[in-house]
């Protein structure tokens, strides 16, 4: 057997109590982290680091080091550091695009810490299969022991790391966001850049690591990335949207360890799904970019749209009448079905064959079709288009002139009374 | 029958390895002019969860059921990048970085999951995480050498066309070449190599298959022909050495021993190669400054 954690210990709650809260807590540090690292397009250069930290870890524990130890951080932080350095180094002296230059250094290191692994001399303390999936199953037994209670190693690594990277990502917020979102003028205004990002690159190390023994080096980019991204879909602030990511992340770590243990497999791989099916549960029901959001303010759009283009159209079969013509075109189904709402609604009037406006109908019918005159003047004043050019944007503009934007254009166009085809502009009801 | 000391299996797979390895070279040129490094590493990573699902779904363990199972999720984990892009604001890098850690989450609870759900002849499936190529076969070198064959011969035949898209889509687009068509057909040979690479380098590291003897065989020429040529020959070089190592020391990996001679490969090229090596940069820039 390849993985670990397939077969759980048993049923005592509160080692799995431990090895849960191991899970949540790295998994809210990367989600921290991970924000900044999607906001700033740097999410593959997270996998990259999530890859080539091995090296850094291996050597450390080979060179005696703990694993969760402070020596194997450091070992993984400069390994990290080492693959952006070789990233930049690469583009900058060899012109290599930079997807392609993390495609080279990740791989190679990573091949590096296989094979330093697989080489070291049985009894280390580093297990091949943990390196791809982690490995809870040992957590809850490499125990401390803090006020008469053994508290597991891991957990105490993993709070730990959490800790300062909270405490630095508070201190430094103002400055990470000013550096993600307009780096050019951050650096005018005196920010240093570069020790932001580097400061960054270093966060995302000691969050790869202390997430290592629960993830796996292949599996933490699924933590630095899908609840950042879910979070992004639903926020439009950045803190908001790292708070929301590290909920997702404990709620995901959570409901994925539980999950792993009861269908018997491994937590690692069981969380990643788990955080993919609240990416894909943001993805559709975000309440502004939401696919369903989306759709459902689509429809809106076109029922308003078919309502607006009825009364208007009522209005105008009301004007040709008056001047003695009747060529209107004939309303759509989706418009039949607006007329019938416009009745219940109090807009229309079924007088025999014909529609006719009521008051407040007239009042939104006149604003349409103002609207839209007043869009044709505009055209015909600024744009030179032929006559027989200028109705097809109005049709569409004129849903969308609020009350200002028309008295803007009255004024632009000097009060004109008709549009261009000399018919009538209502005035403002 | 031996040959150096080898046994006749060995070089039989060394000989489809070798062939995958010139194909993925060859293909991954395209890619990596077209810009899209990392898009093979979406694909690689999707490939666990068909290699569990073909298992599942046929109870059989042998190669080319494998190896359809891992062709179907890359090309399902591709699909499933184009509806992020497509449906939602996540940006590309993110999205390429969901899809590598979801599939690959999905594969590695389904490899887990196999032998407590009483799949209990389902290992050896984990050997697709880092490629083993001493459980391979004659019969299972020969479908690697066929894929490969296939996939030379595709790049052969759309030469023209592939180096157009590869080098000026907007010029392709613009004189009427169906670029859609020519990226769909790119992305997929590239699938196909990833997937054909699997058994050798794995899972996690056959994305360096497609990527490194390109960008190593980019540092020498600037002749596209010249170009595919040369990578696949590094990664055939590439993918013996690896093939031969593991073989004479079977506690290693095959995989990321191919990914360390190709590394190797490409440090030479980087450093060393006439006009757009390292040296021959800083020799200029000295005659520059001079």
């Amino acid at each position: 057997m390849l993985f670990g954690a397939a077969t759980f210990f048993g049923g005592d709650p509160a080692i799995h109590g431990w090895a849960m809260a191991t899970a949540a807590v790295v998994a809210a540090s990367c989600a921290l982290v991970g924000t900044l690292l999607v906001v700033r397009r740097m999410s593959l250069l997270g996998d990259a680091i999530g890859h080539a930290v091995l090296p850094g870890i291996a050597i450390a524990v080979l060179a005696g080091g703990r694993p969760g130890g402070l020596f194997v951080f450091v070992g993984a932080v400069a390994a990290a550091l080492l693959t952006v350095w070789l990233i930049q180094g690469l583009r900058a002296a060899g012109g290599l695009a930079e997807d392609a230059g993390a495609g080279v250094v990740f791989t190679t290191l990573f091949a590096i810490g296989v094979v330093i692994i697989s080489a070291a001399p049985a009894g280390t303390h580093i297990d091949p299969a943990c390196v791809l999936a982690g490995d809870l199953t040992f957590i809850p037994f490499d125990t401390v022991t803090i006020a008469d209670r053994a508290v597991p190693r891991a957990f105490l690594a993993a709070t730990l790391s959490f800790a300062v990277l909270a405490a630095a990502a508070v201190a430094t917020w103002k400055l990470q966001v000013f550096t993600a979102f307009d780096p050019a003028a951050a650096r005018a205004a005196g920010v240093p850049v570069a020790a932001i990002t580097a400061g960054l690159l270093a966060a995302t190390a000691v969050a790869t690591v202390a997430s290592f023994d629960v993830v796996g080096a292949v599996l933490v980019v699924a933590l630095l990335v899908v609840p950042a991204a879910a979070a992004e879909l639903l926020a439009h602030r950045l803190h908001v949207m790292a708070l929301i990511a590290m909920a997702l992340a404990v709620v995901g770590a959570c409901i994925g360890y539980l999950a792993a243990w009861h269908f018997n497999t491994n937590a690692a791989g069981m969380i990643a799904v788990v955080l993919g099916l609240e990416y894909i549960a943001a993805a559709i029901l975000a309440p502004d970019d939401g696919v369903f959001a989306r759709a459902f303010g689509r429809l809106r759009l076109a029922w308003r749209v078919a309502r607006e283009d009825r009364l208007a159209g009522v209005w105008r079969e009301e004007e040709s009448a008056a001047r003695g013509r009747s060529a209107v075109a004939a309303p759509s189904l989706l418009e039949r079905c607006a007329a019938e709402w416009l009745r219940i609604d109090g807009s229309l009037v079924r007088d025999g064959g014909t529609w006719r406006l009521s008051p407040r109908g007239r009042r939104d019918a006149e604003t349409v079709v103002r609207s839209h005159r007043l869009w044709e003047a505009w055209l015909g004043r600024h744009a030179d288009l032929p006559l027989d050019h200028l109705h097809p944007p109005a049709e569409w503009v004129e849903h969308h002139l609020g009350a200002a934007m028309r008295r803007r254009i009255e004024v632009e166009t000097g009060w004109r009374q008709s549009d261009p085809h000399g018919r009538e502009i209502p005035p403002e009801a | 029958m031996t040959l150096l000391g080898l046994p006749y299996n060995t070089l039989v797979v060394a000989v489809g390895v070798a062939a995958v390895g010139f194909a993925a070279g060859v293909v991954g040129s395209l890619c990596v002019l077209r810009k899209r490094s990392l898009v093979g590493d979406a694909a690689a990573h999707a490939t666990l969860v068909g290699v569990a699902g073909a298992f599942l779904a046929t109870g059989r363990r042998d190669l080319a059921t494998l190896l359809v199972g891992a062709l179907s999720a890359a090309i399902a984990g591709l699909a499933a990048l184009l509806l992020v892009r497509r449906f939602t604001r996540t940006r590309d890098d993110a999205a390429t970085a969901i899809v590598i850690g979801v599939s690959f989450g999905l594969g590695i609870t389904l490899v887990s999951g196999l032998p407590a759900w009483g799949y209990a002849n389902s290992a050896g499936l984990e050997q697709f995480l880092l490629g083993h190529t001493a459980a391979l076969t004659a019969a299972d070198a020969m479908l690697l050498t066929g894929v490969a064959c296939f996939a030379t011969v595709v790049v052969t035949l759309l030469f023209k066309e592939t180096t157009l898209v590869a080098f000026d889509a907007a010029f392709a687009a613009a004189t009427g070449w169906p670029v859609l068509l020519i990226d769909a057909v790119i992305v997929g040979l590239v699938a196909v190599m990833v997937v054909a690479g699997l058994p050798a380098v794995g899972a996690v590291l056959v994305t360096a298959l497609v990527v490194i003897p390109p960008v190593a065989a980019r540092a020498w020429t600037d002749r596209m022909s010249t170009m595919l040529l040369l990578a696949g020959t590094m990664g055939l070089v590439a993918a013996v050495v690896g093939v031969l190592v593991s073989a004479a020391w079977p506690r290693l990996a095959t995989g990321p021993l191919v990914v360390l001679a190709a590394a190797a490969i490409f440090g030479i090229s980087f450093i060393a190669a006439p006009k757009r090596g390292w040296i021959a940069r800083r020799l200029r820039d000295a005659a520059r400054n001079a």
